[in-house]
């Protein structure tokens, strides 16, 4: 199979597995108990009003048809309205992801620039201090609730040294590159947005800092022990040449995968963080509308999350299949 | 199965791992504060002691400023004082604001981790295993349904999920009586244990994916063995050759899988709680939700100390499963690497 035959068939496979994501979404209003209704109706909404929403909401049509009209209006780029707020779910949602996106980049940024030194610190110098200290480090890593450490660093850096903000997200990332060129102060600008996203990206990059760098470290061991690595040893190659040029890129490889399929785990952890850090991304919306009963924003951003899942797998395995050649076959 | 050889590795490689050594102590010490937590705490963990809330944990002190409202002439005025608390030994990790004892708190939250971990796990391996088996063994049109659903399933986050899933079904929960105060050995605890079902029916709901995919992976490698060959062969029934052959074969990476598991669902329980999505108030992560408005007003340990609690338990089961996973992986060597 041709890279471009493999592209093509993977993007496809991807686009069946947002088609079943959108099943899904849909289909999750009907296990639940209780109408959609509820939401909207007054209390004591008569029988004829609650027949008005009915048929204003579409939600007397037979199940299939429902079923189609959501598809149809989805292709569309129209989601529906708020049942709540009263506005398009799209702009809704689409106005709440760059933040989330925004605050899930810079903990990976933290995670990967800390875990792939440390890992690779750990494996090259196994059973010294750094690489016992690595290992703890890890070890807590993986195990601590990300939002409790974010409590604990606003406890920490915010309530005790009060160098951080603990609420909202006051500066974004386009505000300090709008400064670049604007009349804003940049250093200014740049201070004041990491006041406010340093301690949600340590709270939400820490189990992936930990995580990298435990596969890492096993990864870089295991490429060590080959034997094209003691051959280049014995031709007399330079050790940083061998670790850094051969073995880590031989490492990195399954760790980017892992890390793909760790996506859903990155977007799960940013809905807590942001509950915790009033962070006004996709997932305190997710929290809201589940909290209000408002359907259509639940089902919109659920949409998002999941098309945003295997989009950025179907981009590692792209990336994966390019640096690898042998996939492509497999 | 587990062979002579299996339990061989086990010993071998927990001797000369002192990590392994602290993983078991820790959670064997965390079943036995959860099953004998009426006799470990020292009060009725949901008591509330109102003139005793917000007492520091021993060692600490606690300068605070406390307001109340008093009736001067005939007016309620809020009055502000500065007051040292000092912690009380009677409370050796403090008291929350509503003046329960913390300690006691932890030790009743371990009841409802443990809890959800275990039975949730159990509950994703009992969908996911048999699913998976079948899927691997039969290969075909099942398998291809299987890995398309199982793909839509990881497209969803297990919390988002959850979330979505706990918030539109509610949030039931079942009492269940404990046997230890209805014998009358701890009558000031209380008489029964609330278990989260919802949150168990969830957790496994969302987690039984990862055993599906592991069961499938080893279905398929094993289904082309001789022996299995050699009993299909001779005529035993495809469930029969699963149950008796695949099934026993399979089980080294399930189990390894299993113990990981329990400590994603305890920490995702707890997550659930700490957003409020829980249907049990004794739980750490509602315990670290409650202590989060008192963090700005010098109250840290009703936040702090569930959080350890979570991270030890969690740190336990994870040193275990490392063990289980070094010790039995030279057996499933060859069908291609640990990930």
């Amino acid at each position: 199979m041709s890279f471009g035959r493999f592209v093509l068939k993977r993007s496809l496979q991807g686009l069946g597995v947002v088609w079943g994501v959108v099943t899904v979404v849909f289909a999750l209003r009907f296990v639940t108990p209780g109408s959609p209704i509820n939401a909207v109706a007054p209390l004591d909404a008569s029988p004829e009003t609650r027949q008005a929403i009915a048929t204003e909401l579409g939600l007397d049509q037979p199940l299939y048809i429902q079923y189609g009209q959501y598809l149809f209006k989805l292709l569309q780029g129209d989601m529906g309205f708020s049942y709540i707020r009263g506005q398009e779910v799209v702009g809704l949602v689409f106005g709440r992801l760059p933040a989330t996106v925004e605050l899930a980049l810079a903990a990976s940024i933290v995670a990967i620039a800390l875990s792939i030194p440390l890992g690779v610190l750990s494996a090259t110098r196994r059973n010294e201090p750094i690489d016992y200290g690595a290992t703890l480090l890890s070890l807590g890593g993986i195990s601590t609730p990300n939002f409790w450490l974010g409590i604990m660093l606003i406890l920490v850096f915010a309530v005790e040294f009060n160098v951080f903000n603990t609420s909202g997200r006051g500066v974004d990332v386009g505000d300090v590159a709008l400064s670049l060129v604007g009349s804003e102060p940049f250093f200014g600008t740049l201070l004041a947005w990491l006041a406010y996203i340093t301690l949600p990206a340590i709270a939400l990059g820490t189990y992936f800092m930990a995580l990298i760098t435990r596969l890492t470290r096993s990864g870089m061991l295991d490429e060590l022990s080959k034997g094209y690595v003691q051959a280049a040893r014995a031709k007399g190659l330079p050790q940083t040449l061998i670790r850094y040029k051969h073995a880590l890129r031989n490492t990195l490889i399954p760790v980017i995968t892992v890390l793909g399929l760790q996506l859903g785990t990155l977007i799960g952890g940013a809905v807590i963080t942001e509950a915790v850090f009033s962070w006004p991304g996709l997932g305190t919306l997710v929290i809201e509308s589940i909290n209000r009963r408002d359907w259509p924003v639940l089902q919109g951003s659920l949409i998002v999350i999941g098309t945003s899942f295997v989009l950025v797998n179907v981009l590692v395995d792209t990336v994966y299949a390019y640096l690898d050649p042998q996939v492509v076959n497999d | 199965m587990v062979s002579a050889r299996v339990i061989r590795n086990l010993k071998k490689e927990f001797r000369n791992s002192a990590l392994a050594k602290i993983g078991l102590v820790l959670v064997i010490s965390i079943i036995l504060v959860a099953t004998f937590a009426p006799f470990v705490a020292t009060h009725d963990p949901t008591a509330q002691q109102l003139d005793q809330s917000q007492l520091p944990p021993v060692g600490f002190s606690e300068t605070a400023e406390r307001t109340s409202s008093q009736m001067v002439d005939g007016e309620i005025q809020t009055v502000t004082e500065t007051v040292e608390i000092e912690p009380d030994p009677d409370h050796v990790f403090g008291t929350d604001s509503l003046g329960r004892d913390m300690f006691s708190r932890i030790v009743y939250g371990a009841r409802t981790s443990l809890a959800v971990g275990v039975l949730g796990t159990l509950l994703a391996a009992a969908v996911g295993v048999p699913v998976g088996l079948l899927a691997g063994y039969h290969r075909g049109t099942v398998d291809d349904a299987l890995m398309r659903v199982a793909d839509v399933s990881l497209a969803f986050p297990s919390l988002v999920l959850a979330v979505a899933l706990i918030g539109l079904w509610g949030r039931a929960a079942v009492d269940i009586p404990d046997p230890f105060v209805v014998a009358g050995l701890a009558p000031e605890m209380p008489e029964s244990f609330v278990l989260p079902i919802t949150v168990v029916i969830v957790v496994g709901l969302v987690n039984w994916v990862w055993f599906a995919r592991v069961a499938r992976g080893e279905a398929l490698s094993l289904r082309g063995q001789e022996y299995v060959k050699a009993s299909r062969a001779l005529g035993a029934s495809d469930n029969a050759i699963i149950l008796r052959h695949v099934l026993p074969n399979a089980i080294t990476p399930i189990i390894v899988l299993g113990t990981v598991q329990v400590a994603a669902i305890i920490l995702l329980e707890s997550s659930l709680s700490f957003l409020g999505f829980s249907g049990t108030t004794l739980s750490w992560g509602f315990d670290i939700a409650q202590g989060r408005d008192y963090v700005s007003s010098g109250q840290w340990w009703i936040s702090s100390i569930p959080g350890f609690a979570i991270m030890l338990s969690v740190i336990g089961i994870n040193l275990l499963g490392d063990w289980l996973r070094d010790a039995l992986d030279p057996g499933i060597e060859g069908e291609g690497g640990a990930a």
